[in-house]
């Protein structure tokens, strides 16, 4: 084995577990070491988010094909109603988690 | 050096073993460090790859042939360009180069969603793990490309029939489609594993699908031409094994790509989206298996080949573990929405997704049905191009009018009365190309008539949405027609990528009905001065040279060409003989004609001893087309893969605000 | 819908399927079949004129061999002792193999190289 690839070989593998053993280098003690996981509270909030998404989205798409002429004038009369009032109900949803939350922090402080 | 190599991959090895264990036992009891530290490991296996792959390729430049992937893939007079293609071109090196690709792809998708999707991220890393762990332990302990023996003088030789500049880019291409599968893979698995019900893990990969389904079309389209131009039967599409081995994963890709837009815009199909994309990774993972073992010939190689046992069990592994990991989460997965209307836009991509689909599965059953037939009746029994033509018409044509339709109909639900008002421009144009067409002699094959009227319809819908679009964004703020269009495509890349890349499709599939159903063929054993009619074109033998090339000694007959009585140049057309190989291989004569993009086509099948030469000529309509649809795909690929700012706010806000608003 | 398809691709497969047998499993047989084996003897004759005539044997090397008649496009790898496919039927002793038809199989990876 020649030196060179020898010394190669050697400085790939320190540095490669280095690398690896970094995080516990650099915070041998650390205050906490939890993982942040999404509670059920903020996959709730996600959830209400996405279909807040899809509805804002849908509707926008509704206007586009409306405006190119894909949705006739009654089709759009008779969609566009349903549609905002979903809107409304998905930001109106998503609202309560904003304001429970924030209660809770008010509450505990 | 090969020692050097040899360790290098044996640290890919731990490493990657270690982004699995230690990963998956930090995302399960939830460790910050530990699970940051199986990131890096990931990392650092790609740096590791990296060096094993400096060696190989630096043995491969200096000829050094006592590493015996070296002397069995290249010699001394091969050119350099080769000599690194070489690096990919035996079973040990392409390993290696799918495990460097992944470790790098890999590297990529962690460092990319470390911020966005950081929760995700922790069930991601073992996943990846797990998949590099395998290749690295085949790379270690199965196949290693360090392997060394006593230095010989000179080495094998690169087949030629890889010596040409196809062979530096086709499998790389390909490779990067295949291993790019494996990171909606993995995020799809993290998901599940995390046990989350939202579409992070669709979101983050979105581009990363669309790039590797990119590669694979073209890696795909730059075989088919390799074929043609190289190889030299007279197609570029055998439906061989090893081409429908990429064929696959890309059907089932398409598939994917449409139905992650029904989970995106109404939040159905939650389940199918993860079974589709657990399908196109194992279809890819099969496919490189295929094309490196020759299983298929042979249920008797298949078990000499030392891959094919260890592959075969990896694919069983991940497929049962997915199917296990999806049932288990079922419950959480099913959700409450109901398709409204069976003529909506969901329905028609719910269609297309089942043809799709159903082609995919047709051929994989084409592909398999030898080494079950020999199972099951102790001989093997192939089926060929007329079974898979067959299903193709069958899938393919209903697939040319989804892709007309699709476009035209709403979300939810689409009216008959707009609907019918849509259409009724598209339609007549197909309606009157049709005709012309009849007119024209296309009759002659009434497939070939139908499938162009189609085709029409899908152009001139495609048409109708982007004059529609333009004129409306015109409407809304002015400005010229050119700048209307250029504003349009860029609010809505998207789905203006999208039609683009319809459109290729289209010119792809006209270019495969024009020179498969009008084509022409003659056969015929010409003496100098002799001739040959075919079409509208008059070939002559005029006589045969011979030349001396770098390794190869060149027979070309010089063809006199003439097309409607005017003379429209010289065509050459031979063979090649490999003075290293001992081997002969077909240089075909091609002339295409720029104007109607149809190609003639001369083999020159047997030079005898009489001086005649035996041709095979064909006259192929529109060939040309299907080269210049690869070009409008990767056109459309890029409009649709190009990030687009809004986008990223908005979705930076979906999952952002959220965390914030759980830690206020 | 799954069953449809499942049962019209069995049907299908198995009615337009080809069987590929080696020359020692010949005997006897009457339909239309794949023969793989290794080129054998001398070739003679010329594939586009005259038939091109020639004798193949089972890979392993062990059977008596088959006299082969064949017409069309002959690839370039072919030649004795190399494996090669082709298609056709038996009749009277001799296998009438169909045009265009002969297949080698290329010595190292990749695909079998065709005409």
């Amino acid at each position: 084995m020649s030196a060179l690839a020898f010394a190669i070989g050697a400085l790939l593998a320190v540095t490669c577990v280095v690398f690896v053993a970094l995080p516990f280098i650099r915070e041998p003690d650390p205050a906490e070491d939890r993982l942040d996981e999404p509670g059920a509270l903020e996959r709730r909030a996600l959830e209400l988010a996405e279909e807040r998404d899809r509805a804002l989205s849908a509707l926008k798409e509704l206007e586009f094909d409306h405006r190119t002429g894909k949705v006739s004038d009654e089709d759009y009369r008779e969609l566009v109603g349903p549609l905002r009032a979903r809107v409304a109900e998905a930001l109106r949803a998503l609202e309560p988690q904003a304001q429970s939350t924030e209660e809770r922090v008010h509450a505990a402080s | 050096m090969p020692e050097l190599g040899r360790a290098a991959l044996a640290l890919c090895l731990g490493l990657a073993l270690y982004a699995l264990v230690a990963g998956a036992y930090a995302a399960k009891t939830r460790r910050r460090r530990l699970a940051r530290s199986a990131q890096n490991a990931l990392l650092a296996a790609f740096g590791a790859t990296g060096v094993a792959s400096i060696v190989l390729l630096a043995a491969l430049l200096r000829n050094d042939f006592s590493f015996t992937y070296v002397a069995e893939h290249t010699s001394r007079e091969l050119p350099t360009a080769y000599t690194i293609s070489a690096f990919w071109g035996g079973q040990e090196g392409s390993l290696l180069l799918w495990l460097l690709i992944l470790t790098g792809f890999s590297a990529a998708a962690v460092a990319l969603s470390r911020r966005t999707a950081a929760d995700l991220l922790t069930w991601v890393v073992p996943v990846l793990g797990l998949v590099a762990t395998f290749f690295a332990f085949m790379l270690v302990v199965v196949s290693s490309p360090f392997d060394t023996q006593l230095a010989t003088a000179d080495g094998a030789g690169l087949n030629p029939s890889l010596q040409n500049p196809y062979m530096m880019i086709h499998p790389p291409c390909l490779y990067l489609g295949y291993v790019g599968l494996t990171i909606p893979f993995a995020f799809a698995m993290g998901a599940l594993l995390a046990r989350r019900t939202d579409e992070l893990w669709i979101v983050a990969t979105r581009r990363w699908t669309l790039f590797a389904w990119t590669a694979l079309g073209i890696g795909q389209l730059l075989g088919s031409h390799w074929a043609y131009v190289e190889v030299g039967w007279g197609g570029y599409y055998a439906w061989d094994p090893v081409e429908n081995a990429a064929l696959m994963p890309w059907l089932a890709a398409t598939a994917f790509l449409h139905s992650v837009m029904i989970q995106e815009k109404r939040g159905m199909l939650k389940v199918w989206n993860v079974l589709l994309v657990i399908l196109a990774f194992c279809l890819a993972l099969f496919g490189t298996f295929l094309t490196r073992s020759g299983v298929v010939s042979s249920i008797h190689s298949f078990t000499q080949s030392p891959l094919g046992g260890w592959f075969l069990g990896f694919i069983t592994l991940i497929i049962a573990g997915s199917l296990a990991l999806v049932i288990t989460r079922l419950p959480i997965l099913r959700s409450k929405t109901r398709m409204e209307s069976l003529v909506s836009r969901e329905a028609t991509f719910l269609y297309n997704n089942l043809l799709l689909v159903a082609l995919c599965l047709t051929i994989l059953w084409g592909v398999a049905f030898p080494i079950l037939s020999e199972a099951v009746h102790g001989e093997q029994i192939t089926v060929s191009s007329p079974y898979y033509n067959f299903f193709l018409r069958v899938f393919g044509l209903p697939l040319l009018v989804l892709m007309a339709i699709g476009p035209l109909v709403a979300w939810r639900r689409a009216s008959l009365r707009s609907l019918g008002r849509s259409f009724a421009w598209p339609a007549g144009l197909a309606l009157v190309v049709g005709a012309v067409l009849l007119v024209l002699g296309a009759g002659s094959s009434w497939i070939g008539l139908v499938a162009y009227t189609f085709c029409a319809f899908v152009l001139g819908s495609i048409g109708y949405e982007f004059v529609r679009g333009t004129r409306a964004r015109r409407a809304l703020t002015g400005g010229s027609w050119v700048a209307a269009f250029v504003e349009l495509v860029g609010r809505n890349r998207r789905r203006y990528g999208g039609y683009i890349v319809h459109a290729a499709i289209v010119l792809l599939a006209i270019g495969i009905i024009g020179s498969s159903a009008y084509d022409t063929v003659r056969e015929r054993t010409l003496a100098p001065g002799q001739s040959l009619a075919i079409s509208h074109y008059v070939v002559k033998y005029d006589q045969l040279v011979r030349r001396n090339g770098p390794n190869a000694t060149e027979f070309r007959a010089i063809l006199d060409v003439k097309k409607n009585g005017s003379s429209v140049g010289t065509l050459e057309s031979g063979k090649n003989s490999y003075r290293a190989e001992d081997q002969v291989s077909n240089e075909v004569g091609i002339r295409s004609d720029p104007l109607t993009g149809e190609d003639l086509y001369v083999i020159t099948d047997q030079i005898n001893k009489n001086g005649t030469i035996a041709f095979k000529v064909f006259v192929k309509p529109l060939v040309n087309l299907i080269w210049i649809s690869g070009l409008v795909f990767l056109l459309g690929s890029l409009v649709a893969l190009w990030p687009s700012a809004a986008e990223q706010r908005r979705l930076a806000a979906r999952y952002h605000e959220l965390r914030a608003l759980a830690r206020a | 819908m799954a069953a449809v398809l499942a049962i019209f691709l069995l049907y299908v497969s198995v009615a337009g399927g080809t069987p590929s047998i080696q020359p020692s499993q010949l005997h006897g047989r009457t339909g239309e079949v794949a023969l793989v084996g290794k080129v054998t003897g001398a070739p003679a004759g010329d594939a586009h004129s005259a038939p091109l005539r020639f004798r193949m044997r089972d890979v392993s090397g062990a059977s008596a061999s088959i006299p082969v008649v064949y017409r069309g496009s002959v690839p370039d790898l072919f030649k004795v002792g190399r494996e090669v496919r082709v298609e056709g039927r038996l009749q009277n002793g001799v296998f009438l193999a169909k045009k265009d038809s002969l297949r080698t199989k290329c010595p190292s990876k990749y695909v079998a190289k065709k005409a």
